[in-house]
């Protein structure tokens, strides 16, 4: 630290070092870029004392390299060309941190993700556009400062949202290590879909058996707090600082309910139990299952004749030994500090109705094979027994369709869902114990028996008996007398159709994200990919982490997963959700706002953009005040300033400028220059990157953490510097990853467009594009159409362009 | 929970629901209407005919709508309308 100090009060006055290092990264980079010639031309550029080339930059003797230079060419900036910062800017500034150089004085170009991936087959233009990055590095670099990062304390208390397997297993994981967890769920009870399910594959337990120990637990856990029948309603703060508020919603019947279950024998009111999906009957008083927890019964108000301030019924409260029906609880919010935040919502099951062709809710006898589960569960509406709901008979021969909403185009998802081969096998296999000489038919697509114990699994099936037919069913014809149903399709093994009766279909259907995904999308500004389950910070290294600092996955609400993978994965949030809190403290990034008092008029239109209540006016000193710790980075401050008077640490004015300069030295008049904000578009281009998806070359990105960084003075200086095009592009409106911040950067483009209008310019030539992380074809496709389009844009244009942003050139 | 329900559940038979016979003294009635009103299973209406105290009393939609809560009984200031559980023989 003292070195550091040191080295930061030298330099106002040394000259500035860079020291540039092309990776090759193997052949990623240098299969379809020269970096030898870049390294070359890196070496030319202004303030480069050193480039260097090497295989892998990331390795150790890379990083050695790096620390080794800094301490012997006494470099005081480093640049290193290879892949996307959100991939390993920490890496490199941790080198940087270990040779005593400040980590903000490193700056990456991202040469693989946005250069050689998406230019495979054009080496020339992949050069040239990894020098043109290489410059625009090395430009930003010399304007670098360091920075000190400010340490944020986190409240050493969880907040678990959804109450299944995942959740109920980070709950217990958290609270065992000593944090103190709250556990939200939607339902009355906790326990999820894992309750419902009757056994488990591979190994066949008894789910709720296994279940229920762990639910009693979360419910008896001194350190978790279980707000059951309760939403989360809002979400603010930051890592280790958020602020939620849950409603609690009124369950009418008190903590004093023994669960005597006197009550449901006289209230007069029946509806179908969404538990059993409907094929057990409840009443408006009621607990869901047996082993409910919390075990207090619930009163539907939807059902029950009473309503609000009239009691018309009270057969419930005379029948209540305890007295503990009050019909007077109100809702009530719940408001919460936490350090750290685990989203366990889940997944819904497929609605296989809306596929005609299977008759589900025309004819009785297809089922889902969720009301499978509840028909083949002792607790369940026929006490075990697999019953046919049209005459109550024992099935004789049973048909299970596989991929119902899943892997199609036209009927459902297009993903995998990753349970139903499984869950089928182990389907039949339970038929099969109880009725042997049941003939059971499995139609299929491809059976996905890929983990521990399923292949086995899947033999005993086959050797039970269980006769498996590629080929899923065109359609069911429902014989009206019988009940029974007629399977048609194609066999595409034997290449033959089959006509076939059943007495029984099973669909085996698919998951889905949650219908509510989106509101806590919204509340906590998460991704979710194109499938619609939550997008994690990387697929690989990160799989539980969201990209918002401070909030993890687990189960379902990820992807679709089975019961193993959701306990691991919960397990594996709860530590990593652990660490945070274990340290207590966690430091933020340098990028806050850095005020200029001398400039500033007290106009309070910063305070006004910023979605984070961070800056607030002194009217008395006539002077703004930053809260460094509220501060959640995105710079739209910064560019709603008209005085200059603000900017943003390490992306500031004179950087990015210096690097819309460095694009447009030479040939703007065929470039694009494209702001992306970190965590949508740049990571969307990134994606497009690392899908291989082919755009042409002529686009230069230039990162920002917000699209409302970008000012309209950037914009100026890209079109008087004569650039072809300018493409601003951010989060969807409503997704912004600083809470709407992008809504500015809306209004500022509109106002653009408006003024290019009145100045006789063609607007086309500054666009604007919402693309999430998961949308690299969307960027692609973009830069596709924004190069048909630059090619149209004549030489006089780009002067009168030029002409009448002319004043933008002034200073930096 | 994400499951539509469209089946009758497979035990509503099973479930026993209390079966009421209504009662209404007509001429008792003031046809003050604050049970057909406050009825929560909408069972009673106005009728057309007048009785001695020149008005409607009310008269019964579907008495197997019935669940016996018994409020008529308790809002009528006219103790005019009362409700039995009907005990069940066998089959009910």
């Amino acid at each position: 630290m003292a070195e550091n100090k040191e080295l930061e009060s030298r330099e106002g006055s040394e000259e500035i070092r860079v020291g540039v290092y092309v990776c090759h990264c193997g052949l990623n980079i240098a299969g379809s870029v020269d970096c030898e010639e870049v390294a070359k031309f890196a070496a030319t550029l202004p303030h480069v004392v050193l480039a260097k080339d090497n295989r892998y930059t990331c390795s150790d003797q890379g990083q050695e390299l790096i620390k080794n230079d800094i301490k012997e060419h006494k470099l005081n900036r480093v640049v290193v060309a290879s892949c996307s910062p959100r991939l390993h800017e920490p890496t490199f500034r941790k080198t940087c941190e270990d040779a005593g150089l400040n980590k903000y004085l490193f700056e990456m170009a991202n040469i693989r993700e946005q250069c050689s991936w998406v230019h495979l087959y054009d080496q020339e233009g992949a050069t040239e556009k990894a020098k043109d990055l290489v410059k625009m590095a090395v430009a930003k670099a010399a304007l670098l400062q360091p920075a000190e990062e400010i340490e944020v304390p986190i409240t050493r208390k969880a907040l678990i949202i959804g109450g299944g397997v995942a959740g109920i297993q980070a709950a217990l994981d958290l609270a065992d290590t000593g944090y103190r967890v709250y556990l939200v769920e939607k339902q009355p009870s906790i326990g999820g879909m894992m309750a419902r399910i009757d056994k488990t594959f591979p190994t066949m337990d008894c789910s709720i058996c296994i279940l229920a120990p762990k639910m009693s637990d979360v419910g008896h856990h001194p350190n978790i707090e279980l707000l059951a029948n309760s939403e989360v309603v809002d979400v603010k703060g930051y890592i280790g600082n958020f602020h939620v508020k849950v409603l609690k919603k009124p369950r009418y019947v008190t903590k004093d309910c023994s669960a005597c279950d006197e009550c449901t024998k006289v209230c007069p009111v029946i509806a179908p139990n969404e538990f059993d999906a409907g094929l057990a009957i409840r009443h408006a008083i009621y607990t869901p299952f047996a082993q409910a927890v919390p075990s207090t019964y619930i009163i539907d108000m939807n059902i029950c004749l009473n309503k609000e301030g009239i009691i018309v019924c009270d057969k419930c409260i005379k029948a209540c030994e305890r007295q503990s029906i009050n019909f007077e609880m109100k809702p009530e919010t719940v408001e919460l500090d936490v350090g750290t935040i685990i989203v366990a919502i889940g997944a819904d099951v497929f609605d296989p109705s809306t596929l005609p062709n299977y008759g589900y809710g025309k004819y009785p006898n297809v089922i889902t094979s969720l009301e499978f589960e509840r028909l083949i569960n002792a607790g369940g509406p026929s006490g075990g027994h697999l019953i046919r709901p049209s005459d109550m008979q024992i099935p004789k021969r049973v048909a299970f369709i596989q991929c119902v909403g899943s892997r199609s185009e036209k009927n459902g998802k297009l993903y995998c869902s990753n349970v139903c081969c499984m869950n089928t096998i182990k389907d039949s296999l339970l038929i099969k114990e109880h009725w042997p000489e049941t003939e059971i038919y499995v139609f299929y697509v491809d059976i996905r028996a890929y983990g521990k114990g399923f292949e086995d699994l899947y033999k005993r099936a086959r050797k039970e008996g269980v006769k498996f037919v590629r080929g899923l069913p065109a359609e069911i014809i429902h014989d009206k007398k019988a009940h029974n149903l007629w399977l048609i399709g194609e066999n595409t093994l034997q290449k033959e159709l089959y006509k076939m009766n059943f007495d029984m279909a099973i669909l085996s259907v698919g998951l889905e994200p949650r219908k509510d995904s989106e509101i806590i999308q919204r509340l906590l500004t998460l991704s979710r990919t194109q499938d619609g389950f939550f997008m994690e910070a990387h697929p690989k290294l990160k799989p539980v982490d969201a990209a918002t600092a401070g909030i993890f996955f687990a189960g379902c609400a990820e992807a679709p997963k089975d019961i193993k993978d959701s306990v691991t994965q919960a397990s594996a949030a709860a530590a990593r959700a652990g660490i945070l809190m274990a340290k207590g403290k966690v430091t933020v990034e340098a990028i806050t706002p850095i005020s200029y008092v001398e400039n500033c008029t007290a106009c309070g239109l910063c305070t006004k953009v910023c979605s984070y209540n961070a800056i607030t006016l002194n009217k008395e000193l006539k002077r703004i005040e930053i809260i460094e710790a509220a501060c959640g980075g995105c710079g739209t401050c910064a560019a709603e300033c008209p005085f200059g008077a603000l900017t943003q640490n390490h992306f500031t004015d004179e950087q990015i400028l210096a690097q819309i300069d460095a694009v447009t030295e030479h040939g703007a008049e065929n470039k694009i220059v494209a702001f992306c904000c970190n965590w949508c578009a740049y990571a969307g281009a990134d994606f497009a990157g690392v899908s291989r998806m082919q755009y042409p070359p002529n686009v230069r990105i230039i990162r920002t953490m917000c699209s409302g960084r970008v000012a309209p003075k950037f914009i100026e200086r890209a079109f008087a510097r004569g650039v072809a095009a300018v493409l601003v592009a951010g989060c969807h409106p409503g997704d912004c990853h600083y809470i709407n911040a992008n809504y500015h950067t809306q209004k500022r483009v509109e106002r653009f467009w408006k003024k290019m209008e009145q100045q006789g310019l063609n607007k086309e030539r500054l666009q604007l594009l919402w693309a999430s992380a998961a949308e690299g074809e969307r960027f692609a496709s973009k830069i596709h159409e924004m190069k048909v389009m630059v090619e149209k844009v004549a030489p006089e244009e780009v002067e009168n362009a030029k002409k009448v942003f002319e004043k933008a050139l002034g200073g930096s | 929970m994400p499951v539509r329900l469209w089946r009758t559940p497979l035990d509503t038979k099973k479930v026993k629901l209390p079966k009421a016979e209504i009662h209404i003294i007509k001429d008792q009635c003031k046809g003050c209407n604050f049970c057909i009103q406050y009825c929560p299973t909408k069972v009673l209406e106005e009728s057309e005919e007048i009785n001695a105290m020149g008005v409607h009393p009310p008269r019964i939609i579907d008495e197997s709508k019935c669940v016996v809560c018994s409020f008529c009984t308790a809002v009528c200031p006219d103790f005019a309308i009362y409700v039995v559980e009907k005990q069940c023989k066998e089959g009910c």
